[in-house]
C-alpha cells in the first residue's frame, strides 16, 4: 500500500514536470515564432513611418522618419537605420542601432547641423524612443531568451484563435515585472501585450491596430502602446514597406549616417 | 545694397521651390531676448541678445548629386540696430566611384570626441553665440571647404581644404567684454571704441589655407582616428609687434583619439600635439609655447532619462620656465599643467517634452569656471521656450573664463518652426 502511493506520487510528479516542460518548451517555442515573424520578417525592410504621441490631455505631436532594418542572423543580430524628416527641429537627423541579441547594442546619432556623430549610451533599453511610449527595446525587440515564458490557455480575440502566453524577465528587469501577449495562432504576430509592473498592475498595453500582408508576409501596419498609468498613448503607422529590397550592411556605417541612402531615404 | 541681396536669394529660393517635386524647404522663426546681470560691464549695452531669426533650409537631391542650403536672416537690436544675413551652409555633396564622397561649399564642420571642448576640431566656433543663448548648432560657425572622404576596408581617410582661413568668433567688446593684455583689464566698448576687438585674418595666399586631415578606424567598440592640422591658432593669441594688434600664429595640430561603448556607457580618450611653428624653441614672448593636450571623458545614463558626463582636460606647455620667466608682474601665470573639468547634466521629463540642462567647466589651475544652465519646454512639436543663464566667474581677469566674469546674462527664446 505504501508502496503503491509511493509510485503513485512518483508517477504523478513526473507527469506534472513532464508536462510543465512540454509546455513551457511550447511557450518557448511560440515567443520565438512570434519574435521572428514581428521582428524579423524577410531578410531586410523598410518603411515610412509616423508616429501620433498623445498626452492625457489628449494633445498630439508627430514625428516622421524612415525607418531600414538588415537582419544579420535570423534571430539574432540586426542592424536599424533611421532618417527624420519631422518634426522641424530633428528634420534630417540620422539615427543608427547595431542590436546585438542577448547584449549590449550600440547607437549613434548624426546631428547634421552640427556635422557631429555621436555614439549614445545604450545601457538604459528601456527609455523612451523619441518621447513615445514606446522603449527603445519594443522598436528593436526584446530577446525571447531573456524572458521565461508560460503558456496559459488558448483563447479568442476580436474573432481570432490565440495562444496566451505570460512572460516573466529572467533577470530583474525596469521595464516589466510581467508579460501576457495575446499571439494570433495562424501567423503568430503578437496582438495584444499587457505589461505588468513589479506591483502587479498594468502598466502599458500593446496592440496591434491593423494587419495587413506586405509581399506575402503578414505585417502589423498599425500598431498602439498605451500608457495605462500615465494616461498617454502612442500610435505608429507604417506605410510603403517594402520586404528583402537587398539593402546591404555598409549602408548601417558612419559613411551613411552622415549621407542618407538616397536610393531607400528619399 | 544688403537689402537687395537679401531679397535676391528669398526670391531664389521661393521661385526654386514648386518647380521641382524633390526640393524639401523647412526652417524656423525665432526670438531671442537676454540681458547681462552685471551692471560694471564696460560694454555698450546691457542687451546681450535682442533678435529676431528666420532660418530657411532647402534641399534638393538627384541622382548624381544633393544641394543643401541653410540661411539666416537676423533682425539684430542689441547694441545697434542691424538687418544681416548669413549663408550659413550651402554645399553640394556628390559621390565619385564607390569610395569617394565630396563636399564642396560653405558647411559646418565637426570631429573629434569631446563634448564642448575641442582638441583636433580646428574648425571655426562661434564664441560670441555660445556665450549668449544661441541655439547649440550656432557654437560652430561655418567655414568656406572642400572635403573629400575616401572609404576603404582599412579605414576611412578625411581631407579638409579651406582655402581662406576662418578665425574664431569671440567677444568684441559690444556686447560681451574681454580682457585686454596691454590696459590690463576688462574692456569694453562702453568705455571706449578703440576696444572693440576684430583682429586682421592672415593674407588671403594659397599657403595660407588651411589644411585638415583624419584617419579613422572601427576597432571592435571603439573609432580610433588619427589627425593632421595645417593652418593658423583660431584665436587671436599672438602679437604682432610692429603695429602692437593681436594676430593668429602658425599651428599645426598632430592628434589621436578613441571612443566606444564600454562600462554601460561611453569613454572618450583624445589627445593632440599643438606645435606652435612660429616659436619652435618657445622664446618667443610675444608667440604662444607649443604644448600637448589631453582629455578623458565618459558619458552614461544613470536613471531613465537623466545623463551624465564628465570629462577631464590637461594642457602641458612645453617650453614653460622661459614663458614665466617672460610674463609681466603682477599678473596671473598660467600652472604648467592647466586642468579643465567639465561635467553635462540633462533630465527629460514629460514625455521629453521638458528638458533641464547644466554644463560646467571649471579650471582649478585657473580657478574659473562657466556655467550653462538651461530649461526647455516643447508646447507643441512647432513651439519650443527656452529660458537659460551663463555665468561666469574666475578669481584672475586674464584667464579663459575669468576675462568673461562681467558677462553673466540670462534669456529667454521662443522658436516656432516649420
Amino acid at each position: 500500500m505504501r508502496k503503491a502511493s509511493i509510485y503513485l506520487v512518483l508517477a504523478l510528479m513526473a507527469v506534472v514536470a513532464s508536462s510543465a516542460s512540454a509546455s513551457e518548451q511550447d511557450a518557448n517555442e511560440i515567443m520565438k515564432k512570434s519574435h521572428l515573424a514581428y521582428y524579423y520578417a524577410g531578410d531586410d525592410g523598410m518603411a515610412d513611418v509616423t508616429m501620433t504621441l498623445i498626452d492625457k490631455k489628449g494633445k498630439e505631436r508627430n514625428r516622421e522618419f524612415a525607418m531600414l532594418r538588415l537582419d544579420l542572423e535570423e534571430g539574432g543580430n540586426q542592424d536599424y537605420y533611421t532618417y527624420f524628416r519631422k518634426p522641424s527641429d530633428v528634420s534630417r537627423l540620422t539615427f543608427m542601432v547595431h542590436k546585438t541579441a542577448g547584449g549590449n547594442d550600440q547607437r549613434w546619432i548624426y546631428v547634421p547641423a552640427v556635422d557631429l556623430v555621436k555614439p549614445i549610451s545604450a545601457d538604459d533599453k528601456n527609455s523612451s524612443f523619441v518621447g513615445s511610449d514606446f522603449s527603445y527595446e519594443d522598436v528593436s525587440g526584446r530577446h525571447w531568451n531573456e524572458d521565461k515564458h508560460t503558456f496559459v490557455r488558448e483563447d479568442q480575440l476580436d474573432g481570432k484563435s490565440v495562444f496566451v502566453i505570460e512572460s516573466a524577465p529572467k533577470v530583474e528587469y525596469q521595464g516589466f515585472a510581467k508579460k501576457v501577449s495575446y499571439i494570433d495562432q495562424s501567423n503568430y504576430l503578437p496582438l495584444k501585450e499587457e505589461y505588468y509592473d513589479n506591483k502587479g498592475e498594468l502598466a502599458r498595453v500593446f496592440t496591434a491596430e491593423k494587419i495587413d500582408t506586405i509581399s506575402g508576409i503578414p505585417t502589423v501596419t498599425i500598431r498602439s502602446m498605451e500608457n495605462v498609468k500615465k494616461g498617454s498613448k502612442t500610435i505608429v503607422d507604417f506605410s510603403k514597406i517594402s520586404y528583402n529590397v537587398g539593402i546591404t550592411d555598409d549602408v548601417f556605417t558612419e559613411r551613411y549616417l552622415k549621407t542618407p541612402p538616397r536610393e531607400y531615404v528619399k | 545694397m544688403k537689402k537687395i541681396a537679401l531679397l535676391s536669394i528669398g526670391l531664389l529660393l521661393t521661385a526654386a521651390v514648386p518647380s521641382q517635386s524633390e526640393v524639401n524647404i523647412d526652417g524656423f522663426l525665432q526670438g531671442l531676448y537676454g540681458g547681462r546681470l552685471d551692471e560694471t560691464n564696460p560694454t555698450s549695452t546691457e542687451q546681450t541678445a535682442s533678435e529676431t531669426r528666420f532660418q530657411l533650409r532647402a534641399e534638393h537631391y538627384g541622382d548624381k548629386a544633393e544641394f543643401f542650403g541653410r540661411v539666416d536672416f537676423v533682425w539684430d537690436g542689441a547694441d545697434s540696430v542691424d538687418y544681416k544675413w548669413e549663408l550659413r551652409e550651402g554645399f553640394l555633396k556628390f559621390r565619385v566611384g564607390s569610395g569617394f564622397d565630396f563636399k564642396v561649399g560653405r558647411q559646418v564642420l565637426t570631429w573629434g570626441t569631446g563634448d564642448l571642448i575641442f582638441i583636433n576640431d580646428v574648425f571655426a566656433k562661434d564664441y560670441r553665440s555660445f556665450f549668449i543663448g544661441r541655439d547649440d548648432q550656432y557654437l560652430k560657425a561655418p567655414q568656406n571647404a572642400l572635403r573629400a572622404e575616401y572609404y576603404h576596408n582599412i579605414g576611412s581617410f578625411s581631407l579638409i581644404w579651406t582655402p581662406r582661413f576662418e578665425a574664431n568668433r569671440l567677444p568684441t567688446g559690444r556686447r560681451l567684454s574681454y580682457y585686454n593684455p596691454m590696459v590690463p583689464g576688462i574692456v569694453g566698448t562702453g568705455i571706449d571704441d578703440m576696444y572693440y576687438f576684430d583682429p586682421p585674418l592672415p593674407e588671403s595666399k594659397f599657403e595660407n589655407g588651411e589644411v585638415a586631415t583624419r584617419f579613422q578606424r572601427q576597432i571592435g567598440n571603439f573609432n580610433s582616428a588619427l589627425y593632421f592640422y595645417k593652418g593658423f591658432y583660431k584665436n587671436p593669441v599672438g602679437m604682432d609687434l610692429v603695429n602692437m594688434t593681436a594676430y593668429y600664429p602658425k599651428l599645426n595640430v598632430y592628434g589621436a583619439s578613441i571612443r566606444g561603448a564600454i562600462w554601460g556607457g561611453v569613454l572618450w580618450l583624445e589627445g593632440g600635439y599643438f606645435d606652435s611653428r612660429e616659436d619652435q624653441c618657445g622664446e618667443k614672448p610675444n608667440i604662444p609655447n607649443s604644448s600637448v593636450t589631453g582629455m578623458i571623458g565618459f558619458e552614461r545614463q544613470v536613471a531613465t532619462n537623466l545623463t551624465i558626463n564628465g570629462q577631464w582636460q590637461a594642457d602641458y606647455m612645453l617650453d614653460y620656465d622661459y614663458f614665466a620667466a617672460q610674463q609681466m608682474p603682477g599678473v596671473f601665470v598660467r600652472d604648467e599643467v592647466r586642468h579643465l573639468l567639465t561635467s553635462r547634466v540633462t533630465k527629460k521629463l514629460k514625455m521629453e517634452t521638458v528638458t533641464l540642462s547644466g554644463f560646467v567647466f571649471y579650471s582649478p589651475s585657473d580657478e574659473d569656471m562657466y556655467l550653462r544652465l538651461s530649461t526647455e519646454y516643447k508646447y507643441t512639436d512647432e513651439v519650443t521656450l527656452m529660458a537659460g543663464a551663463n555665468i561666469f566667474d574666475g578669481k584672475h581677469e586674464n584667464t579663459d573664463f575669468g576675462q568673461f566674469a562681467k558677462n553673466d546674462n540670462v534669456y529667454i527664446k521662443l522658436t516656432y518652426g516649420f
